[in-house]
């Protein structure tokens, strides 16, 4: 039992930066419903930066930690650029598909700022952990607790209770509405990736100072687990990225301890697949699926 | 034509195999990141017919694409309703799943003397029969590039048929083409069908032609850069995937001599290429104009 939750404790601390990944996905996908592939590589440059200024200057953690996400915020403006902005509303694969070739240029990047596979990455304090009991809690996953959870309550307060958060939710429930009210849906839609960026600039910090290493694929890795994380939560819902992250972080954790290392993925692709499968829609996001389904039955 | 072109070229092929079944689904309206899968279970499963079961080349090659066929039905039967991005993602978990599970596989017989099969992660290798029977590789890729011009026959007539436009409508407005009495469902059901078959034909092919395969050949790049392809080329003909598996892979050999930042100079050239031609170079509005300019001269 003691193991069992001990393991619950881990696994939620993990989950947490996963449900920030997902957050981050479910905002951009949210306001413009098209998917960003490049979302996990700009975070990975992002930290690739953080890690150079490491590596060559030998900067101090809270200096690689800003660098860490301004650069992510950088290569996101970037995308949002090039694979959203300049591509047609109406698009969604182009965009797509611009996005992971995107995607490649920012690994080339990365290979070329840093040719190595692997590479240190500070962590934000030297000190063991916290044992309250028979649980101990790692000095890192309490750090990404407590930031995951100031993130999503700042988040839940520039959401409902500032303009830019009202417009946010407009453009998202109806971006053609949303322009009637005199909404620029262009605006809120970088403003919404610069946003997402920041939160999985901070995820991705938080991930890599736990891991206390940084290799490039860590782009793909963060790709599919904040994808993996929206969809078991429902797509566009807020709550449900957290939800799907916390039971993303609880499932890896637990199949990694009783069945081992090799089930870890399967087994959370088996759960998404099951989820997709019986509840297409998430598991809190079954509003969008019902309606279309309920389409479709009319005719 | 020297070894290192026929590599080239042969590697072309199979790849455009991915590009043409990644299309076929992208025709019905849906993504799909998964197409890698059925390439692996053709490669597989043909590979296993002439390394252990000792069976001809030619229904080693059918074995592995109705089988491929077959899991895209079941998995297609089960991820129909979904659409979007639930559907490519049903795709992604079901691919990724068969990836990690391949690594788990063992399957060892021995044959004449050696042990061969699928032994998890450390691959599928002896996958002998371009050896046994003298095949040369310019010969290989000529076989590869007949079935892939039979397939690519088949659908541009398939194109032109009432199938067709029934598919391509259900890609349009899958609303729309059920109040036109036509089952969306049953024609994804057969496009995903279909798409396992191509994949699960080209898979088999590489196996024949790496002579060794492995889990991790199969994994999410493969498939998304199938789906790129598909794109690039566009979307208004069966051509077009073909022609983004040769801008892609021709263009990149073609600029090897400033390695290292090739991907930098083709992923912002591509990034370009679909701000101004979003559906792909031969999307449907120029497929249409080229053809009424044929039927005029």
């Amino acid at each position: 039992m003691v193991d069992f939750i001990q393991t619950t404790i881990d696994g939620l601390s993990i989950g947490s930066a996963y449900s920030l990944i997902a957050l981050g996905f479910t905002l951009v996908f949210g306001v413009m419903r098209r998917i960003n592939l490049s979302y996990g590589p700009s975070i990975m440059l992002g930290a690739f930066a953080g890690t150079w200024i490491f590596v060559t200057l030998d900067a101090q953690p809270w200096l690689v930690a800003a660098v860490t996400v301004a650069g992510t915020v950088a290569v996101g403006v970037y995308v949002e650029r090039v694979c959203f902005w300049a591509i047609r509303r109406d698009a969604a694969i182009a965009s797509m598909v611009s996005s992971f070739v995107i995607w490649m240029q920012l690994e080339e990047v990365a290979t070329i700022l840093l040719p190595g596979r692997t590479y240190p990455f500070p962590e934000l304090f030297r000190t063991g952990g916290v044992e309250i009991g028979p649980y101990f809690f790692r000095m890192e996953y309490v750090t990404t607790l407590t930031v995951a959870i100031l993130v999503l309550v700042m988040l839940r307060l520039l959401l409902f209770k500032t303009r830019f958060g009202l417009a946010l939710r407009a453009v998202s429930e109806n971006p053609a509405a949303a322009a009637y009210m005199g909404i620029r849906p262009g605006r809120v839609i970088f403003r919404a990736f610069v946003l997402a960026s920041l939160i999985g600039g901070i995820a991705g910090y938080l991930l890599l100072a736990a891991d206390q290493q940084v290799t490039p694929y860590f782009g793909l890795w963060a790709t599919f687990k904040g994808l993996i994380a929206m969809m078991l939560g429902g797509m566009g819902s807020i709550p449900g990225a957290v939800v799907g992250g916390l039971i993303l972080g609880v499932i890896e954790s637990q199949t990694q301890w009783y069945l081992g290392n090799a089930y870890k993925d399967l087994s959370s692709y088996l759960v998404l697949f099951m989820v997709l499968v019986l509840r297409p829609g998430g598991l809190l996001g079954q509003g969008i699926a019902e309606r279309e389904a309920q389409a479709f039955r009319r005719i | 034509m020297s070894e290192y072109a026929i590599s080239v070229a042969s590697n072309m092929g199979m790849i455009a195999f991915v590009a043409l079944s990644a299309y076929v689904i992208l025709v019905v309206g849906e993504i799909s990141f998964g197409q890698q899968a059925y390439f692996g279970i053709g490669a597989y499963m043909s590979g296993a017919a002439t390394a252990m079961w000792g069976w001809p080349f030619g229904l080693a090659l059918a074995v592995g694409s109705l089988s491929a066929a077959a899991a895209a039905f079941a998995i297609g039967a089960l991820t129909i309703r979904l659409r979007g991005l639930y559907f490519a993602i049903s795709t992604l978990c079901f691919a990724e799943m068969l990836r990690l599970w391949l690594n788990s596989v063992h399957v060892r017989v021995e044959v004449d003397g050696e042990m061969v099969g699928p032994d998890g992660a450390e691959g599928f290798g002896d996958i002998r029969w371009i050896f046994e029977n003298d095949v040369t590789p310019l010969e290989f890729m000529f076989i590869i590039y007949g079935l892939l011009g039979a397939v690519l026959a088949f659908l541009l007539l398939v194109e032109r048929s009432r199938l067709g436009a029934a598919l391509r409508m259900v890609g349009q407005d899958p609303l729309l083409a059920r109040s036109q009495g036509i089952d969306a469902s049953a024609c994804k059901l057969l496009a995903v069908m279909f798409a396992g078959l191509i994949a699960g034909l080209g898979g088999g092919l590489y196996a024949h032609f790496a002579t060794y395969i492995e889990p991790n050949v199969f994994n999410v790049m493969l498939g998304v850069h199938g789906l790129a392809y598909g794109l690039i080329g566009g979307l208004g003909t069966a051509l077009g995937p073909i022609i983004g598996v040769v801008l892609d892979i021709g263009f990149l050999e073609g600029i090897r001599a400033i390695q290292g930042y090739r991907m930098i100079v083709f992923g912002g050239l591509v990034a370009i290429l679909l701000i101004v031609m979003p559906r792909g170079i031969l999307d449907e509005t120029r497929v249409y104009r080229i053809k009424r300019w044929m039927r005029r001269t």
